[in-house]
């Protein structure tokens, strides 16, 4: 062992309050110290991962209060795959973002990348934690840097989609303090996995409250219809790599939290059922509304809502395949939405209003960006030889083993419109004539490298998804291990 | 390394190769674009025998590929006509743009059919399938014409079709625990009595899509006549037998298990019937040449299927040798219409005319195959279509009988239209300049054409093939060779009962034109069409004399309620439909922060309501 | 291969005979409708006189191959035609190369002249040709589909493809097919009533509107070349008929008087009746000839 996940959480905190103070002393250091701490978290992470691979989960307990009592951090295959997996987004947009825009200021950049720190934190915190009050407090710094973001053009626009991010993640944290109070009045417990071992005690009336408003409040965050009214402006105002940091890291977080508290904490069986009708509600619609959109980034949301939907549909189904496919449809999702907004967010990069029809034509001014987008709408929509067909072939498969024909019905019909609407997009960056008025922006090579790495991944990944699928087996048979995890936290000494 | 997997790599990585030689220069990706064709197939020919199969694993799927006697039949489509497609293709694209694109999803299509051919599990037929598509979509809309209407719809019914299939491939996982097709078809008959209708319909949309099956059908014209007219040539005439190849392997094994099956055979029959009726009215009514043969090819395909539903041992035979004869000679009519576009600009019949003795190669090579198109013997299409007749009288399909009759009957219409407009009439001035077009088009076309004749005289060059594959599905030979069920076979293919009435109608054919031309061909001389007999007045050089506005009209106001009601404009009037469906859904999000609170509270509320039915 | 050479000469012998009673039915046929009309009217060897007029005159002038060929292309259809049915139905004489199968391959040859025949007029550039040639080509679309029930219902009353096996059953039993099965009969006739183009069917080559339609760039050897198809091909018609219909004819005689019979239909039909426009023709052979098509189908598939 090289590290300990503490250092997850304390390293880019650490580096969040310092890059003010480097920044005074050297201006460029603002942009190097967060790419050199992800980088080292990288290989922090996939240390521990071989680690965890091999040897089980990592329980680390802070301040030497042993657990139920103290606070503490579990690594273990799945919080890990998700914690391996959010560094290295939070690497590709810190890529991506080095230099966005070929000169910018100083003073814009220190706070992006605070914020962006900030936000890893937050989010890699909600993954790790074991610590119900401990989420909350990861949540609210995840929230909080996540509004900041929105807002980071301070225009009007931004401002308004900040402040309905801000009206609704308020209730949430709201919801899910509720939430806290009820389990903590009732068990006298923060522990995840001593609330989890004493769930039986609790009376099924506050059983179900504290549910309905975790769930509620999470589901803010995860993007669950019809919690998820901020998505849309907030993907579409935020700056495009945040818009991959939405869609590839908070929401993962965010979705980890609810999938851990049905799994773990909860023993309700009805719980599965609602996170397949909510699932296949929030598809439906987001689907449905994507294809009406005429902005880009607005289109993408609305997919990246969708195909969150169907990761709760995966999980609903409440079987080791299920969460397996939930898993790979998470991870492929991180690459192909974060490779489709890096890539969107240059093909309308000086456009006033990200309309979709300005990029018609844009595919020979633009080759490479042009391409990977395409590569990315292929791969989204589940075309082989792409990763996206893995992903969604074991979500029909998992449900095809539950019985579910009306849910593979759905899922693939909502397919179908998937692919019309990305279609559309393909169309018009290759054969339609270009607007004369539309002035093209070559990514910086710092993007382009960026871009194509998520790329390459999501080749590899088509053509061998066996790089992957090790990694998501062990993580769902340890997601559906409750007693394991359980007997992991509590025996620690 | 196994061949195979030599094969596979040799496509995708030459097709990435020639994709990105652009710079390199145009001879050196038009070699690189033949080599990537040719060299895999040749390895494909020479070391690839039938019955060979290789097992690995993927992703924790078991995937096989090999190739039988069956999938071996199909290679010739795909592989003959993608080779002759590819060098026609390097002079078709002569000077034009995205020719690495082009090359490119060329390429990846021939590799997704042998793919196709080669997969003995469900999932690499699937991967194969997929990249058939979406490489043969590029394709569609590579022109960038109307792109969003029928490039859309063709990938939208594609992916009705593709999804179909894949509901039915994970159904068949869960219940067989395996992707092997080896599997599917040996549990079939222990499935439930729901699964073992609904896994051959599934299968069934899947693949009548690509065949052009109606009401699968409506992406055809729009798709066929959209793309570049070399790809359009394996479009129309290998990729559409994909369709067929899975139709058949449903048909032969899992629905001859069972007593349902022959309700299946005959819906689809007569779906096939009803297509090759409407293809040939709506083809006659076209007046652009790609828009009449993609309307032509639907209305083929629907004899193929016809035949194939109907899988007696005969009408199988012949379903599958008109398939190997509509890849022939679709292929090359789609090559014509493609030099005559490269060489006028346009591919309508009301503009264009009286090319013959400007193309008179294309013209020959036109001629042979509509000949072979309209089933007239000695021709290779001759032999098909009387097979089928055959099969279906003596399988006591009579009303199809005349619905096929019909509708081959009608398309000499279309076949006339085809060649009255482009080639003959009246010249006009507007077309003097036209020259022949390059010899790397031509011949390919006039080798394809050849061939129609040497399979309608000797047909079994090609039986021979498809009785083995024929074996391979399960039909047995009780005695002598399968397609000594047909009269006309035992009687043209093999023994010499017909060939003398060929021969001496050759003669006496040979004799007339001598009688009449020889003389009369040295002593008269050319006048131009413009010399012609109109009541004793002289035609002027600018009068238009060309018939070609209406061609048809009368037929077409006899037929006209049949033709009134056009299945597309329902498929349009649903998907707009369900577009303002999807701005109600979009409305939901107000843009009001307000409102979107409210949708919490109710959320929550809803929830607390139906908490006890909820989590009980 | 001697026998093959017997073959081609009752091929040649029967051309000859076709050649003849054709040329000498349509004379009459001309004299006839003259009669009706109240005229004179030619005599009924005018026809050869007209045969042998054209035969030796020579053009001068060519609009291309295609129209070399086509009035070939129209010969050998009729020929091939010709061929495959039987003459006269003691087997001995007259039989040809007819083989099992040869009703679905007559179906196809006698669609195949004009369409060759459309390619030859197509070149000449004649707008007048072009469109009677289309005309044609849906009027027979029209016709093929009563006159295909008719033959479809044969074969499945017989089971049979073969025009020979249709003539033995024939003698065997004593009855004609006429009466045994009449619906098949009734289709049929009114099918041949668009194949032989007299008047009401007449527009394709209407001579007053279209300038003689596909024919009209055609003169000397051309117009011979297909003047004397049409009659071979009339002829083989007509036998073909009396073969399938009227228990064919054991010696030249007896086919002489049936033939004759069945062409007087068309020909008597057609005096009497005004000009049918293409589409008003189409509908009329998908109506009641459709009907007896399938009645007769049903008659044969239930009894």
């Amino acid at each position: 062992m090289v590290g300990t996940p503490v250092l997850f959480v304390a390293i880019p905190l650490l580096a969040a309050f310092l890059i003010p103070l480097f920044g005074m002393i050297w201006k460029e250091s603002v942009r190097v110290i967060p790419g050199i701490v992800l980088a080292y978290l990288l290989v922090l992470a996939i240390n521990l991962m071989n680690y965890v691979m091999v040897n089980g989960p990592i329980v680390e307990v802070i301040a030497g209060w042993a657990p139920p009592l103290g606070i503490n951090l579990v690594f273990s295959a799945f919080s890990g795959f998700l914690v391996t997996l959010m560094v290295f987004l939070g690497l590709i947009v810190w890529m991506y973002s080095y230099r966005f825009k070929r000169n910018v200021d100083f003073e814009p950049a220190k706070k992006y990348f605070l914020l962006l720190m900030m936000l890893i934190t937050g989010s890699v915190g909600m993954v790790l934690t074991g610590d119900i009050f401990n989420l909350f407090v990861f949540i609210e710094i995840t929230s909080i840097s996540a509004y900041a973001l929105t807002a980071f053009y301070t225009g009007r626009d931004s401002a308004e989609a900040s402040f309905k991010y801000l009206m609704l993640g308020s209730l949430a944290s709201a919801f899910l303090l509720i939430a806290i109070m009820i389990i903590y009045s009732q068990l006298g417990t923060l522990n995840m996995a001593d609330i989890g071992s004493k769930m039986h005690l609790m009376k099924p009336a506050y059983k179900i409250m504290a549910i309905i408003f975790l769930f509620t409040a999470l589901g803010i965050e995860a993007e669950i219809f019809p919690l998820n009214g901020w998505a849309p402006d907030a993907y579409a105002e935020a700056p495009g790599p945040v818009g991959a940091a939405f869609a590839g890291i908070v929401v993962k977080a965010a979705i980890y939290a609810s999938i851990r508290i049905i799994y773990t904490l909860f023993d309700l069986s009805g719980a599965y059922d609602l996170l397949i009708v909510i699932g296949m509600i929030t598809l439906i619609v987001a689907e449905t509304a994507a294809i009406r959109q005429e902005k880009l980034k607005r289109m993408l949301a609305y997919s990246s809502i969708g195909q969150m939907g169907l990761v709760m549909v995966a999980f609903g189904m409440g079987t080791e395949e299920g969460v397996f496919a939930a898993l790979f449809l998470m991870f492929n999702h991180a690459i192909i939405k974060s490779l489709l907004f890096l890539s969107g967010s240059y093909l309308v990069y000086n456009s006033k209003d990200k309309l979709i029809k300005e990029v018609n034509g844009i595919g020979k001014f633009l080759p490479i960006t042009s391409f990977l987008f395409v590569l990315g709408s292929f791969a989204i929509v589940g075309l082989p030889p792409f990763a996206g067909f893995w992903s969604k072939l074991s979500v029909l498969t998992a449900a095809a083993d539950s019985n579910m024909l009306l849910i593979i019905a759905l899922v693939l019909i909502v397919s179908i419109i998937e692919v019309v609407y990305y279609m559309r997009v393909v169309n018009r960056i290759y054969f339609f004539k270009k607007d004369e008025s539309v002035s093209t922006q070559r990514p910086t090579l710092n993007a382009l490298i960026a871009m194509i790495t998520l790329g390459a991944i999501v080749l590899i990944v088509g053509f061998y998804p066996d790089a992957v699928t090790g990694f998501l087996h062990r993580a769902s048979a340890d997601l559906m291990d409750k007693a394991g995890y359980i007997n992991d936290v509590l025996t620690l000494n | 390394m196994e061949t195979i997997f030599l094969i596979f790599i040799l496509f995708l990585g030459g097709a990435i190769v020639t994709w990105m030689a652009g710079k390199l220069g145009n001879i050196v990706q038009d070699i690189l674009f033949l080599a990537t064709i040719l060299v895999p197939s040749y390895l494909f020919y020479t070391n690839v025998a039938t019955g060979y199969a290789i097992d690995f694993n993927v992703g924790g799927i078991e995937l096989s590929w090999g190739i039988n006697a069956f999938g071996w039949l199909f290679s010739l489509i795909v592989l003959g006509l993608g080779a002759f497609a590819a060098f026609y293709a390097v002079s078709f694209m002569k000077g034009k743009e995205r020719r690495g694109a082009f090359y490119l999803n060329f390429i990846l299509s021939i590799m997704a059919m042998l793919g196709i051919l080669m997969s003995q599990d469900l999932i690499s037929f699937f991967i194969f399938w997929e990249i058939m598509t979406w490489s043969s979509y590029i394709m569609v809309v590579y022109n960038g014409n109307d792109v969003q209407r029928i490039g859309i719809k063709y990938f939208v019914f594609s992916a009705i079709g593709a999804y179909a299939m894949l509901m039915a491939i994970v159904l068949i996982k869960s219940m067989t625990g395996s992707f092997m097709i080896e599997s599917l078809i040996s549990s079939y008959t222990s499935f439930s009595y729901d699964m073992q209708i609904l896994i051959p319909v599934l299968l069934l949309t899947g693949f009548g899509v690509k065949a052009a099956i109606m009401p699968l059908h409506v992406w055809a014209p729009g798709a066929y006549s959209n793309a570049p007219m070399a790809y359009t040539s394996i479009f129309s005439g290998s990729l559409s037998k994909m369709g067929i190849y899975g139709m058949v392997i449903v048909f032969t094994t899992m629905l001859s298990y069972v007593p349902e099956g022959v309700w299946f055979r005959g819906v689809v029959a007569w779906l096939g019937g009803f297509t090759a009726v409407f293809g040939t009215l709506w083809a006659i009514k076209q007046d652009d040449a790609k828009k009449l043969l993609a309307y032509s090819s639907v209305a083929q395909l629907g004899y193929i299927i016809v035949g194939v539903a109907i899988g007696t041992p005969l009408a199988m035979m012949a379903g599958l040798f008109l398939a190997v004869m509509h890849a022939i000679f679709k292929g090359t009519l789609f090559m014509v219409v493609g030099a005559i576009e490269r060489q006028t600009g346009t591919s309508n019949f009301t503009e264009v005319t009286g090319l013959i003795r400007k193309m008179p190669w294309t013209f020959v090579a036109a001629l042979m195959s509509i000949i072979a198109l309209a089933g007239i013997p000695p021709l290779g299409g001759f032999v098909g279509k009387w097979m089928l007749y055959e099969s279906l009288i003596t399988s006591d399909h009579y009303l199809l009988v005349i619905v096929i009759f019909f509708s081959s009957t009608a398309a000499f219409l279309y076949c006339y239209k085809f060649l009255f407009g482009f080639f003959l009439g009246q010249e006009e001035e507007e077309w003097a300049h036209v020259k022949e077009a390059p010899a790397l088009m031509v011949v390919p076309m006039v080798i394809l054409a050849g061939l129609t004749f040497l399979l309608g005289t000797y047909p079994g060059i090609i039986l021979k093939p498809i009785a083995n594959g024929m074996q391979t599905l399960g039909y047995g030979m009780t005695q002598g060779q399968l397609w000594d069920t047909s009269i006309i076979l035992n009687e043209w293919g093999n023994q010499v009962v017909l060939q003398p009435i060929l021969y001496a109608i050759l003669g006496i054919f040979v004799f007339f034109v001598i009688f009449v031309t020889i003389k009369g061909y040295k002593n008269t001389r050319y006048v131009t069409t413009k010399d012609i007999s109109s009541s004793g007045e002289v035609p002027l050089a600018h009068e238009n004399l060309t018939f070609s506005q209406g061609f048809f009209q009368p037929f077409l106001r006899a037929v006209e309620p049949a033709m009134r009601r056009q299945i597309d404009k329902y498929y349009t009037a649903i998907a707009n439909g369900l577009e303002s469906l999807f701005d109600f859904t979009r409305r939901i999000y107000t843009g009001n922060g307000q409102t979107y609170a409210i949708f919490v509270i109710v959320f929550v509320v809803i929830l607390l309501i139906f908490k006890n039915s909820i989590f009980g | 291969m001697d026998s093959i050479w017997f073959k081609l000469l009752g091929v040649v012998v029967s051309f000859i005979v076709a050649f003849t009673v054709g040329m000498t039915y349509m004379g009459l046929s001309r004299k006839i409708t003259a009669r009706v009309q109240n005229r004179k009217g030619p005599p009924f060897y005018q026809n050869f006189i007209d045969a042998m007029k054209l035969g030796s005159k020579t053009s001068a002038i060519h609009h291309g191959v295609m129209q070399h060929f086509g009035p070939a292309f129209l010969m050998v259809s009729s020929v091939m035609s010709l061929m495959i049915i039987p003459v006269l139905n003691n087997g001995m004489w007259f039989s040809n190369l007819n083989f099992h199968g040869d009703l679905i391959f007559l179906l196809y040859i006698m669609v195949f002249g004009p369409l060759g025949m459309a390619l030859g007029a197509g070149q000449t550039g004649n707008p007048n040709s072009a469109i009677g040639v289309t005309r044609g080509l849906s009027q027979m679309v029209g016709f093929e589909i009563p006159w295909v029930m008719a033959l479809v219902a044969l074969m499945i009353q017989y089971h049979t493809t073969s025009i020979v096996d249709l003539m033995n059953i024939q003698v065997e039993s004593g009855t004609w097919l006429i009466f045994s099965s009449p619906f098949a009969f009734i289709a049929a006739v009114l099918a041949m009533l668009g194949m032989f183009r007299y008047s009401p069917f007449d527009i394709v080559g209407a001579p007053t509107e279209l300038a003689s339609g596909p024919m009209s760039e055609n003169g000397g050897k051309y117009l011979f070349t297909m003047m004397s198809s049409a009659s071979v091909f009339a002829f083989a018609k007509l036998t073909l008929y009396v073969d399938l219909f009227l228990g064919g004819a054991s010696n030249l005689i007896e086919l002489l008087i049936k033939t004759f019979v069945i062409y007087m239909i068309p020909v008597l039909y057609g005096v009497v009746s005004p000009r049918y426009r293409t589409e008003q023709s189409i509908r009329y052979f998908w109506g009641w000839p459709t009907f007896f098509g399938l009645l007769a189908i049903l008659y044969a598939v239930f009894f």
